[in-house]
């Protein structure tokens, strides 16, 4: 193999960085050449549907629009930190419970493990899909049973309905990712240290106790990790919302993605739309910083933590 | 005992969901449409051939597995090298440049994707699978890095110096020593990455909307606010799916590593 000669010789010579080079080469061309001219166009008027919008130097009139005179761009903003929250909250408890029911009770959880995984390793437009099925108006099963039990009048169409459809998509979510947070945290049950527990149990410590004041405190860490991962990835939202109702009923769902998608591909508007998009990308930056210091605070083998220390 | 039925239950609650749209992919309309849910009916098996042969959608699925092999392979031959470099070498600049490595896997695909549409498309390059496979590699060669650097950091640093004591040149030392033995956690890793590039919807949906079409993409189109064929919908979704519970079952080991970008070993 050629390539495997390539890296043997740049091995032997003693200049391994090189071998960062076609990654890094790779990742400015399709990915930060084309982030900097969306920055670039978020200072100009483009809009493919106008006419006389060829993209101008307008300044920063983009960014004063999305500040003072967009309230929809702020309704999708805190609609989408809401999905955050909410749905990384109750994800975390559903997981640290269904992660501490398999520690403690079941001896074999790989088998039933991977069963539950299968909610999370679905392509999110098929969740979605999934979805639109069980919770359709007229032949869902999940409609059906909710009306049975008397929990939806007939009327209802769980998905056209302004309020029940933003709670229905965060309990979508929430099927899909609670498996992803119990296996993080299993993994981290998995390998705490034995000795603080036959610590604490010979000190006679109730259960309740071992979990409040030994178990949390050494899983800290790890939740720290898997909140702001499914963090991230709740605010990057879209594929879901796209296929269940597009953002509707209204703007009922429309959460940042989507909006910044109608934006760029449904109005054309891509001077502001970069804007949006820049939006999404600067609160995703803020969190993957975080998120990265977590997991060397976590790892402790990097060189800024020990930098920071001296 | 009442844990476990406990579990089971949640366990029954968690699967319903995707059982239920396999069990659709085999009802025929009528069946599909009926008042009350049908749990029990005779199978029928007319809505994989209509939606794969009659209707065209065999292409999308090998679209699909040209984007997901390749935009893998491409990952792998970048990424592991890079990795390797990572776990071994000390340079200026090291870990910011694992940093940046990071944002690119993190990024947003909504805010990523408009430009990468206008580079595209001056390139000529929409509509052909060249472009998603380019567009899912920008994600996987940052999940490689940050994977198989983890997997090289495992080895330790005296198996190089034994291999180099053994005769084997540095170089020699990476491909016929440390890479055998990361041999393991790069087949995860492939297997991860084959995983994201085929769930993936937003830059191939984006990118290419006819010919070049992946699985993903072709999946809004069947649903339409009147009359959806929800049997063959449900056919499209169990291809899309079924491939990924096995290779899930494949690399469940190393799933918490790739999924947590190797913060936490499983």
């Amino acid at each position: 193999m050629r390539t495997n000669r390539i890296i043997e010789r740049v091995l032997d010579h003693g200049v391994a960085p090189l071998l960062l080079v076609p990654s890094v080469i790779l990742l400015f061309v399709i990915l930060l050449g084309p982030f900097l001219y969306m920055v670039w166009t978020g200072f100009t008027d483009l809009h493919y549907a106008l006419p006389n919008r060829d993209g101008a130097f307008v300044g920063f009139a983009n960014f004063r629009r999305l500040m003072q005179d967009d309230p929809i761009f702020w309704h999708s903003f805190w609609l989408t930190m809401k999905f955050v929250f909410g749905v990384v909250l109750v994800e975390f408890m559903f997981g640290l419970g269904l992660a501490l029911l398999l520690f403690h009770y079941i001896k074999q959880h790989r088998f039933i493990l991977t069963l539950l995984l299968v909610p999370m390793m679905l392509a999110p437009i098929a969740v979605g899909l999934i979805w639109k099925l069980l919770l359709s108006g007229d032949f869902g099963m999940f409609t059906y049973y909710l009306r049975y039990f008397g929990l939806a009048d007939q009327q209802t169409s769980i998905l056209g309905n302004p309020s029940l459809v933003m709670p229905a998509i965060m309990l979508i979510d929430v099927w899909q990712w609670t498996p992803f947070v119990t296996l993080v945290i299993l993994a981290g049950l998995l390998s705490l240290p034995k000795e603080p527990f036959e610590a604490a149990i010979m000190d006679g410590a109730r259960p309740l106790q071992i979990f409040r004041d030994v178990t949390l405190p050494l899983l800290r860490p790890i939740i720290a990790l898997v909140l702001l991962l499914r963090g991230i990835d709740a605010f990057k939202e879209f594929d879901k919302v796209f296929i269940l109702t597009g953002g509707g009923p209204g703007i009922s769902t429309e959460m940042l993605s989507i909006y910044t998608y109608r934006i760029n591909f449904r109005d054309w508007d891509l001077g502001y739309g970069a804007v949006c998009a820049f939006m999404v990308y600067l609160v995703v930056l803020i969190m993957c910083s975080v998120f990265y210091k977590a997991v060397y605070w976590n790892e402790g083998r990097s060189k800024t933590v020990g930098k920071a220390a001296s | 005992m009442a844990m476990v039925a406990t579990l089971i239950a949640i366990l029954i609650l968690f699967l319903t969901p995707y059982l239920w749209i396999v069990m659709t992919s085999f009802k025929t309309r009528l069946d599909i449409l009926s008042d009350a849910p049908l749990w029990f009916f005779t199978p029928t098996s007319e809505n994989y051939p209509t939606i794969f042969i009659d209707k065209n959608y065999l292409p999308l699925v090998w679209n699909s597995m040209i984007v997901a092999s390749f935009s893998t392979i491409l990952s792998l031959a970048f990424g592991t090298p890079a990795a390797y470099v990572f776990a071994r070498y000390d340079f200026p600049g090291k870990e910011d440049l694992f940093f940046f490595f990071l944002t690119t896997r993190m990024a947003p695909p909504i805010s990523i994707v408009v430009p990468m549409f206008l580079l595209f498309s001056v390139l000529g390059l929409t509509d052909k699978p060249i472009a998603v496979i380019l567009a899912h590699t920008t994600f996987n060669v940052s999940l490689v890095v940050w994977m198989m650097r983890g997997f090289f950091a495992d080895i330790p640093r005296e198996i190089d110096e034994a291999a180099m004591m053994d005769g084997h040149t540095r170089g020699g030392t990476f491909l016929r020593v440390l890479l055998p033995l990361a041999a393991p956690g790069l087949a995860a890793t492939a297997v991860l990455c084959f995983i994201l590039s085929w769930n993936e919807f937003l830059y191939a949906f984006i990118l290419v909307a006819f010919e070049g079409r992946t699985l993903t993409v072709g999946i809004p189109g069947l649903v339409t606010p009147h009359g959806t064929l929800w049997g063959q919908v449900a056919a499209v979704a169990v291809v899309a799916t079924l491939p990924i519970i096995f290779f899930t079952f494949l690399v469940q080991k190393h799933l918490v590593r790739g999924l947590t970008f190797g913060a936490v070993k499983g």
